[in-house]
């Protein structure tokens, strides 16, 4: 008994009677579907990292030691673990300075590798009465004081079960982990100033000391300043460095700058991936066209047979609408589907390669992401067959049957 | 003849791959004082990559009906590849460690590729045969 082709089915059996061609159109918007897919959960992953990271910087200026500003703009972007500090007590002097609103300091050390099979952490060391950096954010999620010899560690940071951290040979408790943020915080643990010490003496007894001792309990790395209303962070700095020589050759860091330079490499980044999308899916369009345009045209007796069968002009626009929505579907399942295998789980290699914050955003933007892809991609099979659809049926079905003969 | 070689090639690239990725573009730690878990998954995906390569190389010289019964065990060799980094032995815990941030996604993505391209061969070879 030969099986039975109804008209609703007819489009999916000539989908598969049709394997080679079928198989290139899904090919073509599952390529689509990839490139749209993907450089949209990048960008929407890169703009979460970079609004994590302007919630994380809550100083209008950072005053460190001379030629070590890059190292701590990368503290504040993504940047390698580094050990800096002032040699003499910088904070006090500072503090005289006109339209400072609030002044703390903070201790960067970078530690060996932390215990066995981890990355070099960079460590903290802040001040709880004075901070405004930091402080916040710790107690949003640790609510007491942070004790001598106690850790905050960031997301990345590899705690043992046991709720500790081995540094410098020594076991430190760890009281709270904090949330990813996608900078190189993740990769940091945060100790309170009178712990400073305690690390400096444990680095010296298993490596080269981080520090001389002398300088432990008063060691600086920067002063980080919120201005008062009505001052600019550089009309501050310039009174920094104007009230004393010493003053005159640190270095300034302007976290807002800091956070507009990376906005301006997103920008053009995205800008670039946008263009890129564009020129791929216009490329797309095209080509489908061209293969809806051939195909129909090759098929024009099989319509003309499905005319005098009986079918109407309208059926035949459907059949074929019908046919490239089925495409659609298929492609852009499959193009989210293969983008997804890339994005998500190399998220963190992508994060550390593009040298910039790196969030990834919630599962329900995740899901819209991927049903706009799926229209989009359906959507995109739809109005390349439109334009042939309508050129069908238009001459005599009789006379396009005896064609050529 | 195009069967066949749906249900043979996929499992030779994709197991080979499983069994050299762990060691060399998707390296794990290198080993210093003391092995840790990501060297242990490196040595278990040898086995189990050689495994599903060694399918597909039998699956090149069977009947179609074996040939699912390959496939099948091609599936649960994948799971068992993907379950190795994941759940049985794991990597290093620190997630900016390469062994965190790469290999156990390559591995991820090597088992589900196995898995598709062996779900797609079964699908192939049982459905019935072309009437002539």
């Amino acid at each position: 008994m030969s099986p039975h082709i109804s008209l609703a089915g007819l489009p999916l059996e000539n989908l598969r009677r049709k394997p080679f061609r079928t198989a290139s159109l899904i090919t073509v918007v599952a390529i689509l579907s990839v490139a749209f897919f993907g450089g949209s959960m990048l960008a929407m992953n890169l703009n979460k990292g970079l609004t994590s990271m302007e919630e994380r910087l809550g100083a209008d200026l950072m005053v460190v030691p001379q030629t070590t500003e890059s190292k701590a703009e990368a503290l504040l972007t993504d940047g390698t673990p580094n050990t800096f500090y002032f040699t003499n007590d910088i904070e006090s002097k500072v503090a005289k300075a006109d339209g400072i609103a609030q002044i703390t300091s903070q201790t960067y050390i970078s530690s060996l590798a932390a215990a066995c099979c981890a990355e070099k952490l960079q460590i903290i060391g802040f001040d709880p009465q004075t901070d405004f950096v930091i402080e916040p954010w710790v107690a949003s999620q640790y609510d007491k004081t942070l004790g001598d010899g106690e850790m905050v560690a960031g997301a990345n940071v590899n705690v043992s079960t046991d709720g500790t951290i081995e540094l410098y040979g020594k076991t430190w408790p760890v009281v709270a982990q904090l949330a990813s943020t996608g900078t190189s915080l993740d990769n940091s643990v945060f100790v309170n100033k009178a712990t400073v010490p305690q690390m400096v003496a444990a680095s010296a007894k298993v490596a080269k000391r981080v520090m001389p001792q002398e300088y432990a309990s008063k060691a600086v790395s920067s002063v980080l300043i919120k201005v008062q209303d009505g001052y600019d962070a550089h009309t501050v700095a310039d009174n920094i460095a104007k009230l004393d020589p010493q003053l005159a050759s640190v270095g300034f860091v302007y976290p807002g700058g800091v956070t507009a330079s990376t906005k301006t490499s997103l920008n053009t980044m995205l800008s670039y991936m946008l263009v890129f999308v564009v020129v791929l899916w216009v490329m797309g369009l095209i080509v489908m066209l061209a293969v809806f345009s051939s195909s129909v045209n090759e098929r024009k007796k099989e319509f003309a047979s499905l005319r005098i069968m009986g079918a109407t002009r309208g059926m035949l626009i459907s059949i074929v609408i019908r046919e490239a929505l089925i495409t659609g579907l298929a492609g852009g399942v499959i193009g989210v589907a293969a983008a997804s295998l890339i994005v998500f789980p190399f998220s963190g290699y992508i994060g550390k390669q593009m040298q910039l914050p790196y969030l990834q955003v919630g599962i329900g933007s995740i899901l819209g992401m991927a049903l706009v892809a799926l229209v989009f991609a359906v959507l995109t099979a739809a109005v390349a067959s439109l334009f042939v659809a309508f050129r069908l049926g238009r001459p005599e079905a009789y006379l396009t049957l005896r064609e050529g003969e | 003849m195009k069967n066949k070689l749906f249900a043979s090639i996929p499992s030779i690239v994709f197991g080979a791959l499983i069994a050299i990725a762990p060691h060399t573009f998707a390296y794990v730690c290198k080993v210093e004082k003391m092995p840790m878990a990501c060297h242990w998954t490196a040595q278990a995906e040898i086995g189990v990559g050689a495994l599903i390569a060694v399918l597909g190389v039998i699956a090149l010289f069977v009947a179609p009906q074996i040939r699912i019964g390959l496939n099948i065990a091609a599936v649960l060799g994948a799971l068992l590849a993907i379950a190795v980094p994941t759940v049985l032995i794991g990597v290093c815990p620190g997630a900016m460690m390469h062994c965190h941030m790469v290999t156990r996604p390559t591995l991820i993505v090597l088992g589900v590729l196995t898995i598709v391209f062996s779900a797609i061969a079964i699908w192939l070879d049982s459905r019935p045969a072309k009437r002539v």
